[in-house]
């Protein structure tokens, strides 16, 4: 293996998984940006994400289920497991007329909304779709690479799952054996990897460390980098600012009011960053991955700028972990 | 305007919604500890808590209602706590509506269902709800505090019960029950050239034995869900109750902000009332942002407070930085509140510095939660 970042690079599926709120769209975006720019078509796909993934790269959302080319090389879809669904009916079914009529009709609406998994397949059936789709010109594939924004934690375990329980209890018809075309996709080390985002706060990391251990033991697919995102690293320790508590009495009025707005803020950065340390030590002694971590970033509007400052982020911390993981014997 | 303690005070069922990782369950567990501090026989009924906030509650096992909480200065068995299972939610449903134990083995030996009850769409939510009209029902509580599951959508929790009937509706399972065996079937194999053509592709797609085994699986689930529909109203009914409040937790970053909009406006729609709503972890520009204040003011104060040049830019650029985000914060939170009805409890809790685990640090945020 040469650094993570080609290794990373080098796949066909990357899906970004985790909890929800630490930014999965934004590594998923990020990513996106650095393996265009590595001259990779690269597409994203967001699972019901109301098209922030697109807002995050600078456009306005497509209609869902089809790629929008938003930076050269780069294109973003958003998927949505109804939708997908009808799409994969329209390729078996060929009738129009039969097939509207089952479109609208109770029976098939309701069952489409709640039967367990079938929503969850058709996703990762649309993704599939993608990853292993030829350009109707040129014969070769379309993308050389897809990124799949992943929904939060729970949620993406059953997505990542749905092949495996369709083929064990539909063996032997069609959906069975797509389901192992899906299947073989998702357990390919050579062409998939799992990364996983996560931010150093205990919940985050305690739901992290049970899903990398379903995915390796359960799931068995090949596990890729591991993103601890918004960490916070002060460039102060505690000890340097409690002392100044005392000196700031000296001040009055307006000035004194900023001074002690100032340690305060210093106090939640050291705190934080302390926070952040402690959970990022034990992300990486439990887990076998390469580590990435990014900063906090403070903004006071999150958008494209701030992807780009992640995407730099990565791609300097990728080479790192490419050290880490050699020194430590695991490449 | 009433603050908080008015909307625990006037309800008995207090529901907090948010999208995941907002910090719901601290709230709620926040809110319970206040009510019973003011003498309200409170119950918190939470889920996937930290270990050491369940510790705090003590919530020992799963399911079970856990010991009265012995918190300084709450009277004994003034708080309880009740943890749900979130990943056990659809076994115990089966386990509790299962007319017979033969009925309830057929179903749970099921491959079908056993490899498709994970993900049944509302499960968890539908659980916590019928959880919540049980505890409700016993009149064992003045207040009762709900931590709801962690979605995407906070609006997920509100659906869940309509959409679970749906899909149990015996008219639209009926058609799914035994359709190679039962006389019905092959009528409406005639009579329903939509349904039996897509039956038959469903049979080419699957293969029989697959088709019979969902067709079993239906046949059982049929019997469980006897008498769904009026459970379900029952649930709407109390989640419409005049003494039921929804308690809105969001964090002031877009996305969580968007979501928490559409749940407002679903709120109204679906006929309930949205009280009150907590902006957690939210930071505010010093002085209320009217004027900013200036990088190189704060660097001549801090270099005569703190005497070490390197050490006073260093605390400098971090609060400015700390303005910057109490400056969106603060713009988006204000932008939120205009497209509130005016009497919505608005409050906000700052970013602590560190993981609230203890009543101790529950205690710490009443300050915020309560401010008038």
């Amino acid at each position: 293996m040469n650094s993570a970042r080609e290794a990373l690079f080098e796949r066909r599926l990357l899906i970004v998984a985790g909890k929800g709120g630490v930014g999965k769209t934004t590594i998923a975006c990020a990513l996106g940006l650095l393996a265009s720019r590595l001259g990779k078509r690269t597409l994203i796909a967001e699972v019901d994400g109301a098209g922030r993934a697109a807002h995050l790269l600078g456009a306005t959302p497509g209609p869902i289920g089809e790629p929008q080319q938003v930076r050269p090389l780069l294109s973003e879809m958003s998927v949505d497991g109804t939708a997908a669904l009808a799409e994969y009916l329209q390729i078996i079914v060929p009738v129009k007329v039969v097939l509207q009529a089952v479109f609208s009709s109770r029976v098939y609406q309701y069952f489409v909304a709640a039967a367990p998994g079938l929503k969850e397949l058709m996703t990762i059936g649309k993704i599939w779709y993608e990853a292993e789709r030829l350009d109707e010109a040129t014969g070769k594939p379309r993308w050389d690479l897809v990124i799949l924004d992943a929904p939060a934690t729970g949620h993406s375990l059953q997505y990542l799952g749905m092949p495996q329980a369709a083929h064990e209890v539909f063996r032997a018809g069609l959906v069975g054996r797509e389901s192992q075309r899906l299947i073989d996709l998702l357990t390919d080390p050579q062409r998939t990897a799992i990364n996983l985002v996560t931010t150093a706060e205990e919940m985050p990391v305690n739901e992290t460390l049970e899903m990398h251990q379903r995915i390796r033991d359960e799931l068995r697919m090949p596990l890729g980098v591991l993103f601890v995102n918004r960490t916070h690293v002060a460039e102060f320790e505690v000890q340097d600012i409690e002392p100044l508590a005392a000196a700031l009495a000296g001040l009055r009025g307006g000035e004194r009011a900023i001074a002690e707005e100032a340690l305060n803020r210093a106090r939640e950065e050291a705190a934080w960053a302390a926070i952040n340390a402690s959970y990022c030590q034990r992300l990486s002694s439990a887990v076998r991955m390469p580590l990435v971590q990014l900063p906090f970033l403070f903004a006071e509007e999150f958008g494209s700028e701030q992807v780009r400052q992640i995407a730099a982020a990565t791609e300097s911390a990728l080479a790192t972990a490419r050290r880490r993981a050699h020194k430590h014997g695991r490449s | 305007m009433a603050g908080l303690d008015e909307v625990l005070r006037r309800h008995r069922v207090v529901i907090c919604a948010g999208s995941g990782g907002v910090g719901k369950t601290t709230t709620a567990a926040a809110l319970a500890v206040y009510a019973a501090l003011s003498g309200r026989r409170t119950m918190v009924l939470t889920i996937d808590p930290a270990k050491r906030l369940a510790n705090a509650l003590g919530v020992r096992a799963i399911g079970g209602i856990g010991s009265a909480v012995t918190v300084e200065d709450v009277p004994h068995g003034m708080l309880s706590a009740m943890m749900l299972d979130q990943k056990g939610a659809w076994d115990e449903l089966v386990q509790r509506h299962a007319p017979s134990a033969e009925i309830r083995d057929r179903i749970q030996n099921n491959r079908f269902y056993q490899h498709l009850s994970q993900s049944f769409a509302g499960s968890q939510e539908y659980m916590a709800i019928e959880q919540l009209c049980e505890l409700h029902a016993s009149g064992a509580y003045d207040l009762i505090v709900v931590d709801t599951p962690p979605t995407r959508h906070a609006l997920d929790f509100l659906e869940a019960p309509q959409r679970l009937a749906d899909f149990l509706d015996r008219r639209v399972v009926k058609w799914f029950v035994r359709p190679y065996f039962s006389a019905s079937w092959a009528t409406m194999r005639f009579v329903n050239r939509t349904v039996g053509f897509l039956f038959r592709r469903l049979e080419e797609a699957t293969g029989i034995s697959a088709l019979v085994e969902v067709s079993e699986f239906f046949t059982a689930m049929s019997g469980l869900f006897e008498g769904f529909e009026p459970r379900v109203r029952r649930v709407y009914k109390l989640l419409r109750a005049a003494d039921t409040a929804f308690v809105l937790v969001a964090t002031p970053e877009e996305q969580v902000l968007g979501e928490a909009e559409y749940f407002t406006r679903k709120v109204r729609e679906l006929r309930m009332s949205l009280s009150a709503v907590v902006f957690n972890r939210s930071h505010r520009e010093m002085a209320g942002s009217r004027r900013s204040v200036r990088a190189e003011d704060v660097l001549k104060v801090m270099k005569r407070a703190v005497g070490s040049a390197s050490l006073a830019t260093k605390l400098t650029d971090n609060f400015i930085r700390y303005e910057a985000i109490g400056r969106g914060d603060g713009l988006r939170i204000e932008a939120f509140r205009r497209v509130l009805p005016k009497d919505t409890v608005c409050v906000e809790v700052p970013n602590f510095n560190s993981d609230l685990h203890s009543v101790a640090d529950l205690r710490a945020m009443h300050r915020f939660l309560m401010a008038a």
